[in-house]
């Protein structure tokens, strides 16, 4: 009977189910036996009573007395805020490292690869624990900040950047929402060829004219020395600071590798081509080559975005409160571990899954349509 | 133009023939971008090298072993890490037996050496590998004579490696076994091993060590509660084997379906077929990407310090407690920084090598 190669395919499945559910089933037995044994109770009700954590800095507003689910809330804002961050620097950087790689000029050359190697071949942990050591010693008392670029200072306090204010009311936020959703539909009505451009100008006309009505304030507010202390502006702590330099020389490494990559994978004879078309070298640039190395490097980048969510954890090193780390004190406070672990998970994978996703659907867009 | 991508007709005709200056000079200043660059980067290096040699070299304290001077230098204080290079390397081991994590150190490091050379990817390296780790787990542990050692006093460059070299060990055939279940026709299989290796990769590895720690100590009966060691081990363990199974599967990708015909035609059963003729073939050809997943697994493993383990970051900040010395961060954190770059460095010239090399015609 085993020698039939359907018999033994559904033979060896069944056995794997009932070796998977035993397990599992084992599992939670013994887990909830011992959570019983400790007198720990199970389910997610523990979320909406008082925290009573400390969390030393958010990006939202928090306070110890706030509920579980805010402390947990707080932590994923301030998760997504230093990724956010470090993979709009590290983009941005990475593209002008990638490209000095590969410039003619040797000074240039070597040094971006010193800093490609130093990144790809040091722990990320080790460099946030060697730049948060540096931070005391380096920098100078807040009297004497150094100011490196305008309306940028840096001391033992942290630094201190222009902070930027939006000035909006809550109808304002409203005109603002279905101006944005009338201007993002006549786009895709249009490029569909479901819209004469017409109709489609008279569209964003209206989209325009909302947000004016909403009347939307931008204010930028430079930090200013007086007496003791910085008014105005924004200042980053150290931790803070630490975490966005490191993360951002380190995934600056992998960003100039895979933009390098992408351009040498563009041939030289699609600049010939170009050329010999008569396009000018921005052209040929913005319509032959940025569009074919785009292909190349959206997955490996968007892979590299995922493991700056990933080794935002690593603040953890240095002392930040990310979402990991507020959900490790929430479980030593508390005791619901396993709630804890799912919601870990929970969070890890939507996150990751979220920005897959997008990569999945802008590759999709950019790929080579082929008859 | 300097750009890299520049068209053939911007290049020099052939004839020119400059003196090694000249060209150097060329390079630099040749077009006005080269002269842009070769300003701000030759202006960013003028300004930071000489301070730090300044300090790393003009007014550091070297091999002086009294703390005073380091106190009195303005410089670096590498003295301390030449002091307390036992205790960085070693961590709390006891300082008698420093002997024996040395030896294992040294043990890895040639065992490495001697298996990256393709000659000795034979059966007869796994067996080598096994032999040295009894040897390893019996020189750290003790017993049988040598003076016993828990894992709890085991630190430093020692742990690394061992971490390092275990989970990738143990990780590979379980990799393989995860990569041919995810490319199986059997749907149970096949989404048992998706869910697996998707979850651990949509995971960080910080994250994974905390519910290995947290989690363990639930569903595991008391008397199988394994030690703070071996938790990390198979938290690294797992997480190696899901990003193993991904390249392992594509190398499994990269075989043509003539292949498995050939194997069918000749009556080899399922086993044999795959241990025989596929993947040796898909092995070789991910031998590249493999050696890339084995440079963010030693990278990785300085995480552990985060669950308490004692490695070589861990050792290094408890040196810097102790108050006779000035307690040099920067430099300790560099050091260590330098034996991981050291280490992965070394690898990713391997693996360049590797690919170079392309993968083998047998």
């Amino acid at each position: 009977m085993l020698s039939d190669a359907k018999t033994r395919s559904i033979f060896i499945q069944g056995a794997l189910v009932v070796f998977f559910v035993g397990f599992l089933a084992l599992m939670l037995t013994t887990t909830f036996a011992n959570l019983r044994a400790r007198g720990i109770p199970i389910g997610f009700d523990f979320l909406k009573l008082p925290s009573r954590i400390v969390i030393s800095e958010a990006i939202l507003t928090y306070r110890t007395r706030d509920p579980y689910y805010w402390a947990i809330v707080t932590g994923v804002a301030n998760t997504v805020f230093i990724s956010a961050l470090v993979i709009m620097f590290s983009s941005v950087l990475g593209l002008l490292v990638g490209i000095a790689r590969l410039s003619s000029n040797p000074l240039a050359a070597g040094s971006c690869r010193v800093w490609v190697e130093l990144a790809r071949n040091t722990p990320p942990i080790v460099l946030l624990i060697f730049l948060y050591s540096l931070w005391w010693k380096v920098l100078p008392p807040v009297g004497e900040a150094l100011n490196p670029l305008p309306g940028v200072y840096a001391s033992m306090r942290g630094l201190e950047v222009p902070g930027v204010s939006i000035d909006v009311g809550t109808t304002g936020l409203l005109v603002v929402a279905l101006a944005l959703a009338a201007a993002v539909a006549s786009w895709i009505a249009m490029r569909k060829g479901r819209l004469s451009p017409l109709a489609a100008l008279a569209a964003l006309a209206t989209a325009v004219a909302g947000l004016w009505l909403a009347d939307i304030r931008f204010s930028v507010d430079l930090p200013v020395f007086k007496g003791s202390n910085f008014h105005g502006g924004a200042e980053l702590t150290p931790e803070l600071s630490t975490i966005l330099i490191g993360l951002t020389i380190y995934t600056t490494g992998f960003v100039a590798e895979i933009v390098r990559g992408g351009v040498l994978s563009v041939g030289r004879g699609q600049w010939d081509a170009g050329h010999s078309l008569g396009l000018p070298r921005g052209k040929i640039l913005r319509l032959i080559v940025i569009p074919q190395m785009l292909r190349v490097i959206v997955l490996p980048l968007n892979s590299q975005y995922i493991n700056v969510v990933k080794n935002s954890t690593l603040a953890i090193a240095v002392g930040y409160p990310d979402f990991l780390a507020v959900m490790n004190t929430i479980i030593s406070k508390s005791s619901h571990s396993i709630e804890g672990v799912f919601i870990i998970l929970g969070v890890y994978l939507a996150l990751n899954l979220t920005l897959s996703s997008a990569a999945n659907w802008y590759n999709r867009r950019i790929a080579i349509v082929e008859r | 133009m300097a750009m890299p991508f520049s068209i053939s007709a911007d290049a020099p005709p052939a004839q020119l023939r400059l003196s090694g200056v000249m060209r150097l000079a060329k390079l630099l200043f040749g077009t006005p971008l080269n002269a842009a660059l070769t300003l701000v980067f030759g202006g960013l290096l003028v300004v930071t090298v000489p301070a730090i040699m300044r300090w790393a070299v003009m007014d550091a304290v070297l091999f002086d072993p009294d703390p005073k001077a380091c106190r009195a230098a303005t410089g670096a204080c590498w003295s301390f890490i030449y002091t307390k290079s036992g205790q960085l390397l070693f961590g709390i081991y006891p300082l008698d037996e420093r002997w024996r994590p040395a030896t294992v150190c040294l043990m890895i490091l040639a065992l490495l050496a001697w298996s990256v050379r393709p000659a000795s990817w034979t059966p007869r390296l796994l067996a080598v590998w096994v032999a040295a780790l009894a040897l390893i787990f019996w020189l750290m542990g003790g017993g049988c004579g040598l003076t016993e050692v828990p894992t709890s006093s085991w630190g430093g460059l020692p742990v690394t490696l061992i971490l390092t070299v275990v989970a990738i060990g143990v990780a590979f055939p379980v990799s393989i076994l995860l990569a041919l279940a995810r490319r199986s026709t059997m749907p149970v299989l096949r989404t048992a091993a998706v869910i697996l290796i998707e979850s651990v990769r949509g995971l960080p590895l910080l994250s994974i060590l905390f519910v290995a720690s947290i989690m363990m100590p639930l569903f595991l009966p008391e008397a199988l509660l394994p030690d703070k060691f071996t938790r990390a081990l198979v938290a690294l363990t797992v997480f190696a084997a899901a990003y193993l199974a991904e390249v392992v599967r594509g190398g499994l990708q990269a075989i043509p379906k003539g292949q498995y015909e050939a194997a069918a035609a000749l009556g080899l059963p399922f086993w044999r077929t795959q241990y025989l003729v596929i993947l040796p073939q898909a092995i070789r050809i991910a031998i590249p990407a493999l050696a890339n997943t084995i440079i963010v697994m030693i990278k990785n493993t300085s995480l552990v310090l985060v669950v308490g383990l004692f490695d070589l970051i861990s050792s290094g900040k408890a040196a810097l407690a102790d108050p006779e010395w000035p307690s040099p961060a920067a430099e300790t954190f560099l050091f260590i920084g330098a034996i991981f770059f050291a280490l992965s460095f070394s690898f990713a010239r391997f693996a360049d090598f590797l690919e170079r090399r392309g993968p083998a015609a047998h």
